[in-house]
């Protein structure tokens, strides 16, 4: 490699559970006050970005390409490029590793990279049968033909389907991804227990780690009056206990399962953007860079066990760059669920999952809790589903930083059976 | 004498074109109405044509109007009169051509040019944004007097035509095919050709009639609801203009009179209509501040040449209800801006003083609801430098302290661009000593505002000691940019607007404390034309900030700007005005608009005595003297300035064309006799200065 690809800078807005605080603010504004936050705390010219990648999961009907949409709100000058990307939960990393390639590719120098998901926002959708009514109501010319028409409807037609757990479900294997969770949980014997206790560590390293989490949040003013500035996510539950989650039903299978609520990532609203390129091109521009992209990869796997995703891509990860677990600081693994991260870290530690799926002869090694999300995941902090990704590149390098750390591996389970993985490295 | 009119004839089609000799712009002079006369007499003649087209060889103007400074000559209604007659008699000829006429609007076409239009059968325009259509004649105090009057309710009915005459107002090529002022719109590129195909496709066939709808039928078509509809005009008019503009009413009158009318009376009736204003003082007066504020657009203001700015990004400081307010002016016009403040609060009400403004102007429709997303999206704020670096300009709109400002100007000469223009928008500090710790002072200048800040149209450009040039005028070009007038001042306190201003309203203040009533005293004030009583002006602009600005003035003048007592005591008392409820007088969301009640909490007791003639003048003179000691004291270098400046800064009343203006129609030498009585009997502040005196004595005017 000829030149190392860093990231030069990064902000997010405050993950807010959806339906509340962000209810009012698309996708496309919540990507453009972040955008254009990162610009002016950098200090960045607008002028001087190539091209806005951004990944966004539930795409805003009323702003098709939504990154060129934020590209274009955010200031960035009108003869810049801009595309969305679309990995399902890993779309945050794909924006970021297009931005790798084109610049390895010398297609770009300065990309922003990141995501914006605006999971309120995501669409009701009529039935199939009740949009015909409404489009034959449209071509009716005279009262009585519209009255004709009107007379079709009946109550069934009324009762829209929620977009949002179309894309939670997956089409081929037919589950949704609390289901999925569930198969890895029976899989590797995942107890209920030990789901609880680790969705209530990350909401107690969530909140201890408010102050430090503020360093990559910008604070978000809220229209129309403006008057309650938004500086915290608000994902995390103040004194929550073991009790309380204990308590909860189980949310996908209401008899045998253990997947509850409360060990679930949450559904959330946010935004995060990343500076990528070179690190001779950062330093020229002054400016400060946290870290370099070492490498990363995508991995493919079993849909209705698509939480196994970072494995396999950890495992490519590690092949690719020849990194070994021991030397990498801090893990950063997307907490889709409590049981897919659990088992994940059963998977990387067991020699017979590597012989059986990596064709390897020993065990990846081992992630060790206390490396693991130190600063809480998306149980806590909310999964705004296209941001994850970049999210989660930001908060490790912020976490570098801090502990003066070498190395950190970031990986996200993709629904429909894939993995991601990116290898950073401080400078 | 050239002929501006070249008519070609091809196919059995027309076209006459208009080209002012020696003049980037078409204008209906005399002499061209004359010329279009012996071509008309020649044209109608002529059986070879079927269709004839008007047509302009300006690029992005066809008519601009009729010629405004001949207007400004007319001196008796009967001159006015004749004037009228002899435009509309040749439009008339227009009208009676035997083959049909299409008007071919590639732009500008006002006034007298959307006139000649009017009497065409047809009219097309092309979609071009420099196509602007409308009769404006209202806004220099006369009426459409070529038939424009008669001719535009035939063609859009009264419901359509009375506001458009009425406001003056001016439509762009799709509102104007809308509205039904253009029959067809065409590209700009093939306008002409496009119009000559649509004059052989339609032959012979006349404008169709207006066709009435239901509503229509309703309101117009009887008597009854003709009444109503004028009655309902009147009402309005005389609520935004307060009786003192006598043509909107002449023009209600005089359609009233001529709709559904027939033959040569209605024409002659708006001939003598047009009479009655054409020669007013009002006309006159409205026509001066026109050129002024058309000359003022350009004016030079230092030896060098105009600045051609390219501000990409704006740095407001301080995000109180100015700095909101500048924040919505500059995003609005497309250029990003960051706020800051020390107080996350502040900024969130800078964003919503912008939003406000944002959504009200998409609630007139004069902004889509895109243009708000986007143009909201150009202002951020932020607690720290961060965004203000890289600032092209940066305003500086915090608290008027003199220590503060001090401080803000070196922080901000330390973190931005070496030529990072700094401007304050302080209303009355001395801006020389702001720049004086700053890194490269020379690109430090005062900026005025004026509150609220999207709807006053004037900036005062301050020139402080150290100001180079070269910052003046890019300062200029950026205010305009913005689409203020400018007036530069140099750096005395209270520059000009509120060196005036301030003894205006303290003189109202020392006339409550003698006792007249406050409601009184704003009444006077407002009959005399200005936009609002200085009592009220007082409550509205926040008592805390006129005590400010008021006391600055007494540390510079002394005794002359000795602060009212009873403003004192409004200030002790932490009355702020409107903004928080009380003040002079009390507010109430609840009560009526125009009713009054006055604040207990201030001590008053009325006292009869002072004549009404007494108070305006003593307000108004006082204003006056000031005024002449600041073009004594070289603070400003005209009286026009004087006038551009307290007409587009504080809505002092246009039709008496600015306070140098009026003060020229009373006459100096009985203002200075007046002053020196008030002298005499209220105190040494009304002692008039030497210039004034001068120019008392050799019986000259301010204006020459």
């Amino acid at each position: 490699m000829t030149q190392n690809i860093v990231i030069a800078g990064g902000l997010r807005t405050p993950f807010i559970k959806a339906w509340t605080l962000f209810d009012s603010l698309g996708a496309e504004q919540l990507g453009a006050s972040c955008l254009r936050e990162l610009l002016e705390r950098t200090g960045l010219n607008p002028a001087a970005v190539d091209e806005v990648i951004v990944g966004c999961v539930g795409q805003p009907a009323n702003a098709a390409n939504v990154a060129r949409v934020i590209s274009l709100l955010a200031g960035i000058p009108k003869d810049k490029k801009a595309y969305t990307v679309h990995r399902n939960c890993a779309s945050g990393f794909e924006a970021v590793t297009s931005a790798y390639e084109k610049i390895l590719a010398g297609q770009d120098e300065v990309v922003i990279a990141g995501g914006a998901e605006s999971m309120s926002n995501v669409p009701l959708f009529f039935s199939k049968e009740a949009q015909a009514i409404f489009m034959k109501l449209g071509r009716a010319k005279t009262l009585l033909q519209k009255l004709q028409v009107i007379a079709e409807f009946r109550p069934k037609h009324f009762s829209p389907v929620a977009g949002l757990m179309l894309g939670l479900s997956d089409p081929v294997c037919g589950l949704n991804m609390g289901q999925t969770a569930e198969v890895l949980a029976k899989k590797f014997a995942i107890s209920r227990k030990a789901q609880d206790e680790f969705a209530l560590a990350s909401n107690n390293k969530t909140i201890a780690a408010r102050e430090k989490l503020r360093e990559e949040i910008m604070t978000m003013m809220l229209p129309p009056k403006f008057d309650q500035p938004v500086i915290d996510d608000n994902g995390a539950r103040e004194g929550q206990t073991i009790d309380q989650l204990t308590k909860l039903k189980p949310a996908f299978e209401k008899l045998t399962g253990s997947v509850t609520a409360g060990n679930s990532s949450q559904i959330t609203d946010g935004a995060c953007m990343l500076i990528v390129t070179t690190e001779e091109k950062a330093k020229a521009l002054g400016l400060e860079i946290m870290g370099r992209i070492v490498g990363y990869d995508y991995a493919g796997c079993e849909p209705s066990e698509m939480g196994m995703g970072p494995v396999f891509a950890i495992d490519r990860l590690m092949k690719r760059t020849g990194i070994d677990l021991k030397s990498v600081d801090l893990f950063e693994i997307n907490e889709a669920f409590s049981a897919q991260v659990l088992a994940c870290l059963e998977a990387v530690k067991s020699k017979t999952f590597a012989q059986q799926f990596l064709n390897r002869k020993e065990a990846l090694g081992e992630i060790p809790m206390e490396k693991l999300n130190v600063n809480g995941g998306g149980i806590a902090l909310g999964h705004p589903v296209g941001v994850s990704g970049a999210r989660l590149i930001l908060t490790a390098l912020k976490e570098l930083k801090r502990r003066k750390a070498k190395r950190a591996i970031v990986s996200l389970c993709i629904g429909g059976g894939q993995g991601g993985a990116v290898l950073l490295e401080a400078i | 004498m050239i002929d501006a009119w070249k008519l070609t004839v091809e196919d059995g089609i027309g076209v006459l074109m208009m080209d002012h000799p020696n003049s980037e712009v078409n204008v209906l002079t005399s002499e061209h109405l004359e010329q279009l006369d012996k071509h008309l007499d020649v044209l109608k003649t002529r059986t070879d044509l079927r269709a004839l087209l008007f047509a302009s060889a300006k690029k992005k103007i066809f008519i601009a109007g009729a010629d405004i400074n001949e207007i400004a000559k007319i001196s008796s209604p009967d001159e006015a009169f004749q004037a009228a007659e002899n435009g509309k008699a040749i439009f008339q000829k227009i009208e009676e051509l035997p083959y049909a006429t299409i008007c071919v609007i590639n732009g500008v076409c006002l006034g007298g040019g959307f006139e000649l239009a009017l009497s065409c059968w047809y009219r097309v325009a092309s979609f071009s944004d420099a196509v602007k259509i409308g009769l404006p004649e209202v806004n220099l105090g006369i009426l459409p007097g070529f038939g424009g009057s008669i001719r535009l309710p035939r063609l859009l009915g009264l419901l359509k035509s009375l506001p458009l005459i009425l406001a003056g107002s001016v439509l762009g090529a799709q509102a104007a095919f809308k509205q039904g002022l253009v029959d067809k719109l065409f590209y700009e590129q093939t306008l002409l050709a496009d119009a000559i195909q649509y004059a052989k496709v339609l032959g012979g066939i006349h404008h169709a009639a207006r066709k009435e709808s239901f509503q229509d039928k309703l309101l117009e078509g009887t008597s009854w609801g003709r009444n109503f509809i004028f009655s309902q005009a009147k009402k309005d008019v005389l609520k935004k203009t307060k009786g003192f503009y006598p043509a909107p009413l002449e023009i209600i009158k005089l359609i009233q009179s001529t709709y559904r009318t027939k033959g040569a009376a209605p024409y002659k009736e708006e001939s003598r209509a047009f009479s009655k204003l054409g020669a007013t003082a009002v006309s006159k007066a409205c026509i001066r501040v026109f050129f002024l504020s058309e000359r003022y657009k350009k004016k030079g203001w230092t030896s060098e040449k105009p600045a051609n700015v390219d501000v990409k990004k704006v740095g407001v400081i301080g995000a109180g209800v100015m700095g909101g307010g500048i924040a919505h002016l500059v995003s609005s016009k497309n250029i990003p801006v960051r706020v800051k403040d020390i107080d996350t609060k502040a900024l969130g009400g800078a964003l919503k003083e912008a939003y406000g403004l944002f959504k009200a102007s998409v609630k007139r429709r004069k902004l889509k609801p895109h243009g708000m997303l986007s143009q909201m999206n150009l202002i951020s704020t932020g607690l720290t430098y961060d965004g203000i670096k890289n600032a092209d300009v940066v305003i500086e709109a915090v608290v008027e302290n003199l220590e503060v400002k001090k401080k803000v100007f070196k922080e901000l000469a330390s973190v931005v661009g070496k030529n990072t223009i700094l401007a304050s928008n302080t209303s009355s500090l001395p801006v020389t000593q702001m720049a004086a710790g700053c890194d490269n002072p020379s690109r430090v200048v005062g900026l005025h505002f004026f509150n609220p800040v999207n709807r006053m149209p004037l900036v005062e450009v301050i020139r402080a000691e150290q100001t180079s040039n070269e910052t003046l005028e890019k300062t200029i070009a950026f205010s305009r940019k913005l689409g203020k007038t400018v007036i530069v001042t140099e750096d005395k306190p209270g520059f000009l607007v509120n060196r005036l201003l301030l003894p205006y309203l303290n003189e109202a203040a020392l006339l409550m404390e003698e006792g007249m009533e406050p409601e009184k005293i704003d009444l006077i004030a407002t009959q005399f034309g200005m936009p609002m009583g200085p009592v009220e002006l007082v409550d509205q602009v926040g008592i805390d900030v006129g005590y400010k600005v008021a006391h600055i003035l007494q540390e510079a003048f002394g005794e002359r700007m000795k602060v009212a007592a009873i403003l004192e005591t409004a200030h002790q008392k932490k009355l702020l005005g409107k903004k928080g409820g009380k003040g002079f007088y009390l507010y109430d969301a609840h009560k009526k608009e125009g009713q009054k009640f006055r604040n207990p909490e201030i001590p008053f007791t009325a006292k009869g005595g002072i004549s009404d003639e007494t108070a305006l003048k003593r307000m108004m003179y006082i204003m006056v003297n000031e005024a002449a000691r600041c073009l004594e004291e070289k603070v400003i270098d005209s009286a026009e300035t004087v006038d551009v400046g307290m007409i587009f800064g504080t809505g002092f009343p246009p039709f008496r064309g600015g306070l140098m203006d009026y003060a020229d129609a009373v006459g100096l030498a009985s203002i200075v006799e007046d002053l020196k009585s008030f002298e005499k009997q209220f105190g040494s502040r009304f002692a008039p200065c030497r210039l004034l005196t001068e120019l008392a004595v050799q019986n000259k005017k301010f204006r020459n």
